[in-house]
């Protein structure tokens, strides 16, 4: 027989209400209403209890019951434990022991509650309980049900605001580094297919920590109970009180449907919540993507409070804190670094939109965090952004130096957090939090872009020997500027109304890439990789890539070794960023032989593959008689013809003009060789127009690095009428160039004497080149292969060697001396490593196997 | 009942797993796997390195049939994975004793 059956809060009774609250939330979708009712339901019964019991048991001590935790907050959701403290002020009597506690419990466990009692004097209540925090933080929210009123009082007013007072730093400590050990537990991301709505970062949990600590920081400060609706920041209250509403609508729906205290939000409750209009304002059915967008967008507002959670002065190891003090030596003139965030020196210093950026790149370069206060300045600064940044051209020079920062996920995440990549992109706010929905995409779409880009600059450091070879190709990426901003803008057409996100995306980006002023030559690399995102993975996993011909045509809708360095990292990260699992090392691998394949095709068959009068109706070249003006298009044609095809698409429309304009010079001046030198960023560019004759390569390599040049990419083409074209990218050892502007005429004098034959350039190399004062850190191992397979009427000849200055002149004159003539040159830097690819002939013909052995040896001991 | 392992070319899956469907074979388990036969794989030069592609990566499709059905079956892998050219993979075929459907025990063909 139950104890207490008379209780006039019978069995029925109790369950008779319930059932009100439930069938009223079922109408309304009101979950802070339910849990209120549910809480003054379970007041009422224990109150009842209360009354019959301590008749009962007579008991004339001091002793009442308190509730605590989320049912102290009247915040008590449906199948949620009931945290009830008896409190009393002496040593219990027998009474009490025996009768009042366990009769009202056993009578709330004969309805099925779950009653988690705890008994407690003053005195411990005063106390900091290292080995149970949970009671500290749960006294916190008590609030009096029944009893001695008195003794409740002296808790609420005096024990509680003295303890805190007391031990506010280490709750406050305690408490985040709880919080930070569960976030680290799930992934820090708010993130999941099927998230647990209460524990996961976002969660209800977070937003009560957040409210926590206020209440902590208001009682050490004032010793006074602010009221529960003023504990968060007024920036946070409107946000966060709709996440809250939505969010406490959501465990309520989990609850009643489940019968239990889960709150895991599986993949077939979002459907039926969806369906059902849980948390929608008026209880619109959505669609579940939608749903589920509506849900990341709440739980990212309450992710957000995790800013306050960085004010609390953390209690770690010494070491740690040695680590997060060194972070204050960044500091700068505009910025300064504490425990690992940043501050503004001058508040008002980001309305400047070159301060504002240059907040996001000291983050995206030192994966530092922004105080709370920073935050807001930035948020005030976007009116003043917007309208700059519809004026500005100066917006990507900046952003570029973010987007290739290491820590540029983080970076990219707090401007979207804040609001300032929508100001600069408003085309990203379509797939803001937007869910692909088919439990394979963990991220919602703008998401997965951050993690994207984090994963590619995350191949720096390399963990296995597969990311080792993928963090080789993003080391000879000439331009990771640009991979990144395709990454960032590849997927923004799943948010638009266009049939396939790929032209949605193509669409977006136009405009994008127009307000941000790329050259054609980027923009059209970046168009690009965002028109074949999706080709690499499907002819991994569609076509047979052990089949020449599929490598054939892959390598052919590629073009370039350099575009398909930037497609094989867009696509493996592409995948890589759908979920931590996606990218299987089987996935990778099969990527990876792919790019080794097509990459051996492109650089083998460069000199097979040329222009003709066939095939030159190409739209690029329309597009470079259209950038012709008065140039007639047969005479572009005809300077075309012979050209490998990787000419066209290496140089922009302007580019080629140019240089058709000193092809009519060079044949206007006698064939006098027609030489540029222009400064581009960091290095210089060499770009020689000339006829051609033998050694001519190593006479141009060799007066570069008499003059103390360090040669690091280098193309040789020639076209049908024998005029070579070598585009030569350098840098300046000495600073000769950038000290004495002067001196750049003396070097195309010198260059175009040096082409003539009127100076010597061995003897220019013995005396004056230097060679470099330092040795390599890293051995590399020389090779050199020959093959006469890859073209129809040439030699490839691939080196691969440690770079070193004059190595270029080195090879070159070698093959000069043994009677090569070198058709095509492509030469590559990639960190210490120099690769090399040449096509040649002898006497007009492809080297016999005697001729190549002996290239071979000489070469060999070259390198 | 009968077991069907097939290993067959990445590049063959859809088409394969088209047809099984079509057929009316309702459930498969697939693994990406590497492996070679008779072909041992080859070597490839990339950028002065020699890196042996000795384990090629294929598709396994396991399944397990009635017996009336595994004829067709294997008459549509042979049709919709074969190219003809050495790598295209192979079958097996091996005799289940019982199968059970966990949820509520059913035994034999009814499990499948």
């Amino acid at each position: 027989m139950p104890v207490l059956a008379n209780s006039s809060v019978t069995q029925d009774a109790y369950q008779k209400e319930s059932d009100n609250i439930r069938e009223r939330f079922e109408q309304t979708h009101d979950g802070q209403a339910a849990v209120r009712e549910r809480s003054n339901l379970i007041d009422s019964l224990i109150r009842e209890l209360w009354t019959q019991t301590s008749a009962a048991a007579a008991g004339a001590e001091k002793f009442c019951v308190a509730a605590l935790g989320g049912y102290g907050r009247r915040s008590l959701f449906p199948y949620s434990d009931i945290d009830v403290l008896f409190l009393h002020e002496t040593a219990l009597s027998e009474a009490a022991q025996k009768q009042t506690i366990p009769r009202i419990c056993q009578a709330l466990w004969d309805r099925h509650l779950r009653v988690s009692p705890t008994t407690r004097s003053l005195a411990e209540c005063g106390k900091l309980h290292r080995d149970n925090l949970e009671l500290n933080i749960s006294l916190l929210d008590s609030r009096y049900l029944c009893g001695d009123e008195e003794l409740f009082e002296q808790l609420h007013a005096r024990v509680i605001p003295k303890m805190v007072a007391r031990e506010a730093l280490e709750l406050q400590q305690r408490l985040t580094d709880l919080t930070s050990a569960r976030h680290n537990k799930y992934g820090h991301t708010i993130f999941h297919l099927e998230p647990n709505i209460k524990d996961y970062p976002g969660g209800l949990r977070d937003y009560q920590v957040a409210c926590w600590l206020s209440l902590i920081s208001e009682l050490e400060k004032t010793g006074v109970w602010p009221a529960p609706e003023n504990l968060l920041p007024n920036a946070f209250r409107q946000e966060c009180g709709a996440a809250l509403e939505f969010l406490s609508a959501v465990r309520c729906f989990l609850h009643y449907r489940q019968g239990r205290d889960l709150n895991g939000l599986t993949y077939e409750l979002q459907s039926e919540a969806a369906a059902a209009g849980i948390g929608i304002p008026d209880g619109v059915p959505l669609a579940p993507a939608a749903w589920m967008r509506t849900y990341f967008r709440h739980v990212r507002s309450i992710y957000r409070l995790t800013v306050l959670f960085d004010e609390v002065p953390p209690a770690r190891s010494g070491l740690y804190r040695l680590f997060e003090n060194r972070k204050s030596r960044l500091s700068n003139a505009d910025f300064s670094v504490v425990e690992g965030r940043v501050f503004l020196r001058q508040l008002a210093s980001v309305q400047d939109p070159s301060v504002l950026f240059a907040l996001f790149e000291f983050i995206g370069r030192h994966g530092l965090k922004l105080t709370a206060e920073t935050e807001r300045c930035v948020e005030a600064a976007l009116p003043s952004l917007r309208q700059w940044a519809q004026e500005s051209r100066e917006v990507w020079p900046y952003f570029r130096r973010i987007l290739v920062s290491p820590y540029a996920g983080a970076a990219l995440r707090a401007m979207h957090r804040l609001g300032v990549l929508v100001v600069l992109f408003p085309e990203f706010q379509a797939v803001d939090s937007l869910v692909i929905r088919d439990y394979y995409h963990r991220y919602t779409v703008d998401e997965h872009s951050f993690v994207a880009i984090e994963n590619v600059h995350a191949l720096r450091t390399p963990d296995s020997e597969l990311e080792r070879r993928f963090r080789d190709i993003l080391d000879g990426i000439e331009r990771p500027d640009l991979l990144f901003l395709a990454i960032l803008l590849h997927d923004v057409g799943k948010g638009m109304q266009a049939d396939d996100h790929v032209a949605g995306s193509l669409e977006a980006s136009a405009g994008v890439l127009d307000r941000l002023g790329l050259d054609p030559a980027e923009g059209e690399t970046v168009t690009f990789l965002i028109a074949k995102h999706l080709r690499m993975s499907a002819t991994t996993r569609r076509q047979n890539i052990f089949d020449p011909k599929v490598v054939e045509e892959f390598s052919e809708t590629v073009g370039t070794t350099e575009r398909l360095k930037m497609l094989t990292l867009l696509t493996y990260t592409d995948v890589k960023s759908v979920n931590p699992e996606a990218l299987t090392p089987w996935k990778a691998e099969m990527l990876w032989q792919l790019y080794a394949a097509a990459f051996n095709h492109l650089s083998r068959t460069v000199d097979d593959q040329r222009l003709t009068a066939s095939n030159a109706n190409s739209e690029r070249i329309r597009e470079v008689v259209a950038a012709a003006g008065e140039i007639d298009a047969k005479h572009i044609t005809s300077f075309l013809e012979g050209f490998p095809k990787r000419y066209l698409l290496m140089h922009d429309a302007g580019e080629v003009v140019t240089h058709c304009e000193m092809y009519d010079r060079l044949k206007l001046k006698d064939d006098e060789p027609q030489i540029d030198i222009l400064r581009r960023g960091g290095y210089f560019e060499l770009v020689l127009l000339t006829l051609d004759c033998p050694g001519l390569f190593a006479h141009v390599v060799g007066t570069l690095s008499s003059w103390g040049m360090n040669i690091l990419k280098a193309e040789a083409f020639s076209n049908k009428a024998g005029v070579v074209l070598d585009t030569i990218r350098f840098s300046d050892r000495f600073r000769t160039l950038e000290l004495n502007p002067t001196e750049v005429t003396r070097l195309r004098r010198n260059l175009a004497e040096a082409v003539s034959g009127e100076i010597n350039v061995v003897e220019l190399m013995e005396a004056k080149f230097k060679p470099a004062s330092q040795g390599p850190k890293v051995k590399i191992e020389p090779s050199v292969q020959t093959d006469n397979e890859y073209s129809q009427h040439s030699t490839l000849i691939e080196i691969i060697a440690e770079d070193r200055p004059g190595l270029l002149y080195d090879i070159s004159s070698t093959m000069a001396e043994l009677g090569c003539n070198i058709e095509v040159a492509i030469i590559d830097t990639q960190g210490q490593t120099a690769t090399d690819v040449f096509h040649v002939t002898c006497a007009g013909t492809k080297l016999d196997r005697e001729h190549q052995k002996k290239i071979q040896a000489a070469l060999l001991e070259q390198l | 009942m009968t077991k069907l392992e097939a290993i067959i070319q990445p590049s063959r899956f859809e088409a394969v797993k088209e047809v099984l469907t079509e057929l009316g074979v309702e459930g498969m388990t697939i693994f990406d796997v590497r492996g070679h036969g008779r072909q041992k794989g080859h070597t490839e030069v990339y950028r002065g390195r020699e890196y042996t592609v000795d384990l090629v990566p294929k598709i396994k499709i396991e399944m397990v049939l009635a017996d009336n059905l595994v004829n067709a079956a294997v008459d549509a892998i042979v049709q919709s994975a074969g190219t003809g050219k050495i790598g295209d993979g192979k079958i097996f075929l091996s005799k289940v004793d019982e199968a059970i459907r966990i949820r509520n025990q059913e035994r034999g063909a009814a499990a499948l």
